[in-house]
């Protein structure tokens, strides 16, 4: 790949019960777009969008994956690679916010467990709302993910997201301490020798 | 004050200054009027000319006020004839609806008298042309006929005997359609197919047409089901049997469509082939399923898709051991037909693609209808339960193909051997062997998205897997032990060379310690050669990728050079690991011997020392063996990095050493040829380059190889002889401090 203008590259992966509203968070934070009748996803979509942290660029690759239990095997393998992962659920929809603990232990068994993890009640724009605030809020201090509720409709915190998202990838990134899928410093003969590091986008 | 002389002579001057130009522009003025005059004549001339052209003008403006008048005439005259075309075009087009209007009705007449008697002599062609010219009437036209007639009765009587007659004769060709369905009689079903469109009912045609094609379909595919299930196992192709059937049906399938395209597109039109695919797509949909059920009944995908996902699922319990895993190979054929069977149905989905846009340019000129049935297509094919089934070929390829690679790197790792004289094992081998194989059955899926994951997969497999497996070794360490080191690489080497490897545990974990850090090394090799094949593997599968799909593809690719990452810290681990227990251990000891010799010689001394240069001739002789033992077993690049780090160790040992002896004019002569010898031996025997490593080594031997100390001038400075210094100037003088004969004022007064 060619290393354009940009500095960091992070991958960002969205999962979440189908209908949810994930590609269409994707598609209003990538291209400023709401469209209704969106079709659901198969397998992953893929998509990319630089953007400004201070001074520097951040190119993010959000991968948006399917909902669909049978695209399962295909979604799961983005997990392992992902810098940051956001759990979708619908603040409307009861059941897509009970699946989360069924989420959370395939993030658990697929990704390095130093990815960011974040916490999405989307659909805020909707009347019939059946997830308080303050219950998705308790469940990610539970499962230590930050938490935010979004209308990719409004375009409400859409924005906020993921500027937050490659904000704390930075910053992670500054003090090296990007998730490594086995990063050991291993110590030889009793004299420490810590094995060179990379930054994460370096080839 | 002037004189009046003087101002007169001035005065002279001045007028004789006036005077001559006077002259000169009288000169310039005589030449003008000379000009003129010349001129005079042939104005003159022209004036004639134009007079004589006075009366033609006259005449001129006389044509033009009369072609005017003419002009003015012809598009008054124009404009009257225009008027007359207009109201004859008017009544020509009066004449001609009248004409039509009375064609239509005689037509009416005709084709209502000749309907009833075509029905009743069963030519139901006949009676359809009949029909079908009526519904080519326009029907608003003929309404509006009747009011203008007298005779309305007449008329309106025959326009219902035909609409009757239409209904009739719908009736009738459904019926006759449907009893030839029932006898099997191709003959009748292709002629009543072709009155369909005849009497206006184009869909209904294709919907009996099609309910027709797919009965057959179903029953074909029902056979081809039915001999698959009961193929015997020794039957060569029992192992991809639902595979074969599933082809079966689709090749099925794009033959109705290919034979009976021409078809509906003679007496249908272009255009509807959509249609007739919707309806074939439902019988496409129940076989597809069908065969899919079978398949996983009959080849318990099932069970073992829930023993694999309990094998991940427990790899970390205690009760892992209990699992009866699934050996991979008997998974081989298997995945084999699944990939088959995705490819397949792949195929299918861009056939009937291809077929409906070709169909629908030629066919759907509007743009919008275009847009639309675009739109159904795209609808038809994602609900299709064949789209569905695909997808579940595609997620069973791919739990059995992730399983496959990975139990199979496992065994691989496992089974590791090395055979002399390799240098790498056979892990490396195997393992790249294995990943090349699953992502290139991955690219005969045809799907990008099981492409990626796969690839995903192999990064995963070959970072976690792989890559731990030898750092987990290189984690073991090289043991140096108390034998002497190369004594006891010569005793490894002929027992690898026996093909016998039980001698002593060191020599074992020295071997396994290389071999590792060889599996490493050609490992990087492997994972660029397999990206470049993959990328070249998959342009030619898939040719029509977009941006965004390449972009997907390249970003699992790159997933590839983080496992080069990985493997270059592995690298690195491991000769870290051997310069602590390998290098230090001997090199110390070697270079320390320099200071058990005296650097203030005297000049007898010097010559005695020169001729056998027992120091640094002994060093080398030792590196030599050291390097010789270790040439033998690493492969090359390893080789470079060993040397590279060997040469750091010497060097920087060295110059510890240096620092603690001191040295007179003959012994720093000695210094800097030894430094020399030394510098010349390494770089000789290595391909890497170590010049810049001995920089330091070699400044320090020429300080203290100085004259005197005012000579540094000549190499420290911005001059030309000045050298790119390593040591700084704090240090150059407590090197130059431990030349005895220089004196410590001399040192501290010179300017760095």
């Amino acid at each position: 790949m060619i290393m354009d203008d940009y500095k960091f590259l992070f991958k960002v992966v969205l999962v979440g019960n189908a209908g949810v509203g994930k590609t269409c968070l994707v598609r209003r934070f990538t291209q400023g777009l709401f469209p209704p009748g969106q079709g659901a996803t198969i397998g992953v979509d893929f998509m990319i969008k630089t953007v400004d942290v201070g001074s520097e660029k951040v190119k993010l690759q959000i991968w948006d994956t399917a909902g669909q239990e049978r695209f399962r095997s295909i979604t799961q393998s983005y997990y392992r690679s992902a810098h940051a992962l956001i759990l979708v659920y619908d603040i409307s929809c009861q059941p897509t916010f009970d699946c989360l603990p069924d989420w959370l232990r395939e993030i658990e068994e697929y990704a390095s467990s130093k990815v960011l993890r974040v916490l999405v009640g989307n659909k805020i724009d909707r009347e019939d709302r059946e997830i308080p605030t303050v219950v998705g809020e308790e469940f990610a201090e539970r499962h230590n993910m930050y938490f935010l509720e979004t209308s990719a409709k409004e375009s409400d915190n859409v924005e906020r997201l993921f500027m937050q998202i490659a904000e704390d990838l930075m910053k992670q990134a500054r003090s090296r301490d990007l998730p490594r899928y086995d990063s050991n410093t291993t110590t030889i003969d009793g004299k420490t020798s810590t094995i060179s590091d990379f930054s994460c986008c370096s080839k | 004050m002037l004189s009046p002389e003087k101002s007169y002579a001035e005065m002279q001057a001045t007028l004789q200054q006036e005077l001559e130009r006077i002259k000169l522009e009288e000169e310039v003025l005589i030449q003008e009027l000379n000009n003129c005059l010349s001129q005079k004549a042939f104005h003159g001339d022209k004036i004639k000319g134009l007079a004589k052209l006075i009366p033609t003008l006259k005449v001129i403006k006389q044509e033009a006020k009369e072609l005017v008048g003419t002009i003015n005439d012809i598009s008054n005259s124009s404009e009257k004839i225009s008027g007359k075309i207009r109201s004859l075009d008017m009544a020509r087009s009066n004449v001609e609806e009248c004409q039509h209007r009375v064609s239509d009705l005689i037509d009416l007449e005709i084709c209502s008298q000749g309907v009833q008697a075509a029905i009743l002599d069963s030519d139901y062609e006949k009676g359809a042309a009949h029909v079908h010219r009526f519904l080519s009437m326009d029907q608003s036209l003929l309404k509006r006929t009747a009011t203008d007639m007298e005779n309305v009765t007449n008329m309106m009587k025959s326009v219902r005997t035909l609409q009757d007659a239409a209904g009739q004769l719908r009736a009738i060709v459904e019926h006759k359609f449907n009893e030839a369905v029932k006898t099997e009689d191709l003959v009748s079903i292709e002629r009543f197919f072709k009155i369909f469109p005849l009497l206006g009912v184009h869909e209904e045609g294709i919907k009996e047409f099609c309910t027709y094609l797919r009965s057959k379909l179903a029953d074909a595919a029902d056979k081809n089901l039915k001999s698959a299930i009961s193929t015997p196992l020794a039957d060569k192709r029992h192992s991809i049997v639902y595979a074969d059937t599933l082809t079966l049906l689709f090749e099925g399938l794009a033959r109705i469509i290919d034979t009976h395209q021409p078809l509906l597109e003679t007496y249908y039109g272009p255009g509807r082939l959509l249609s007739a695919i919707t309806i074939l797509q439902k019988e496409c949909d129940t076989q597809t399923k069908r065969i899919l059920n079978e398949w996983s009944k009959n080849r318990q995908i099932g069970k073992k898709t829930q023993l694999i996902s309990d094998v991940s699922r427990m790899s970390n319990s205690s009760s892992f051991s209990k699992i009866e895993k699934i050996d991979p190979k008997d998974l081989d054929i298997l995945i084999g037909e699944v990939t088959l069977m995705h490819y397949r149905s792949e195929l299918y989905i861009r056939f009937i693609q291809r077929k409906v846009n070709s169909d629908m340019e030629v066919g759907v000129p509007d743009q919008e209808a275009k847009t639309l049935m675009t739109k159904n297509l795209e609808q038809l094919i994602k609900n299709s339960d064949l789209s569905q089934s695909k997808h579940e070929f595609l997620s069973h390829y791919l739990r059995l193909e992730q399983y496959f690679m990975e139990e199979s790197v496992a065994k691989a790792v496992n089974m590791d051997t090395l055979e002399a004289p390799q240098q790498t094992s056979s892990m490396v081998d195997d393992t790249f062997f294995i990943v090349r194989k699953c992502i290139r059955r991955s690219v005969s899926t045809g799907s990008l998205d099981g492409i990626c994951v796969i690839i995903n997969n192999a990064c995963r497999v070959l970072e976690n897997d792989f890559c731990d497996i030898l750092r987990g070794r290189l984690k073991q360490g090289y043991p140096s032990g108390y034998l002497d080191l190369t004594q006891a690489y010569n005793v490894l080497q002929s027992s690898i060379q026996q093909g016998r490897l039980q001698s002593g545990d060191t020599e074992q974990s020295r071997t396994a310690f290389i071999v590792a850090l060889n599996n490493a090394d050609a490992a990087i090799e492997y994972v660029d050669t397999l990206c470049d094949s993959v990328i070249k593997e998959i342009d030619q599968a898939l040719p029509k990728m977009n941006a965004n799909e390449r972009g997907k593809l390249e970003s699992c690719l790159s997933g590839l050079s983080s496992v080069t990452t990985n493997l270059r810290e592995v690298i690195e681990y491991g000769m870290q690991q051997l310069r602590a227990s390998a290098i230090k251990p001997r090199i110390n000891p070697w270079v320390d011997t320099f200071l058990n010799v005296n650097h203030q010689m005297t000049e007898d001394e010097m010559s005695a020392y020169e001729a056998g240069e027992p120091f640094v001739q002994t060093l080398i002789m030792n590196l030599d063996t050291l390097l010789q033992s270790f040439k033998e077993v690493l492969s090359s690049s390893n080789y470079d990095a060993f040397t590279a780090v060997l040469t750091a160790e010497v060097t920087q040992r060295f110059e510890k050493v240096l620092l603690k002896s001191t040295f007179n004019r003959m012994g720093g002569l000695i210094l800097d040829k030894e430094v020399r010898s030394l510098a010349g031996y390494i770089t000789t025997t290595t391909s890497w380059s170590v010049r810049d490593k001995f920089a330091r080594l070699t400044q320090i031997a020429t300080v203290l190889n100085l004259e005197q100390v005012s000579e540094i001038n000549d190499y420290w400075g911005n001059h030309d002889g000045a050298l790119t210094w390593r040591l700084t100037p704090s240090e150059l003088r407590s090197i130059m401090s431990l030349r005895t004969d220089f004196k410590i004022e001399d040192i501290r007064r010179i300017k760095l």
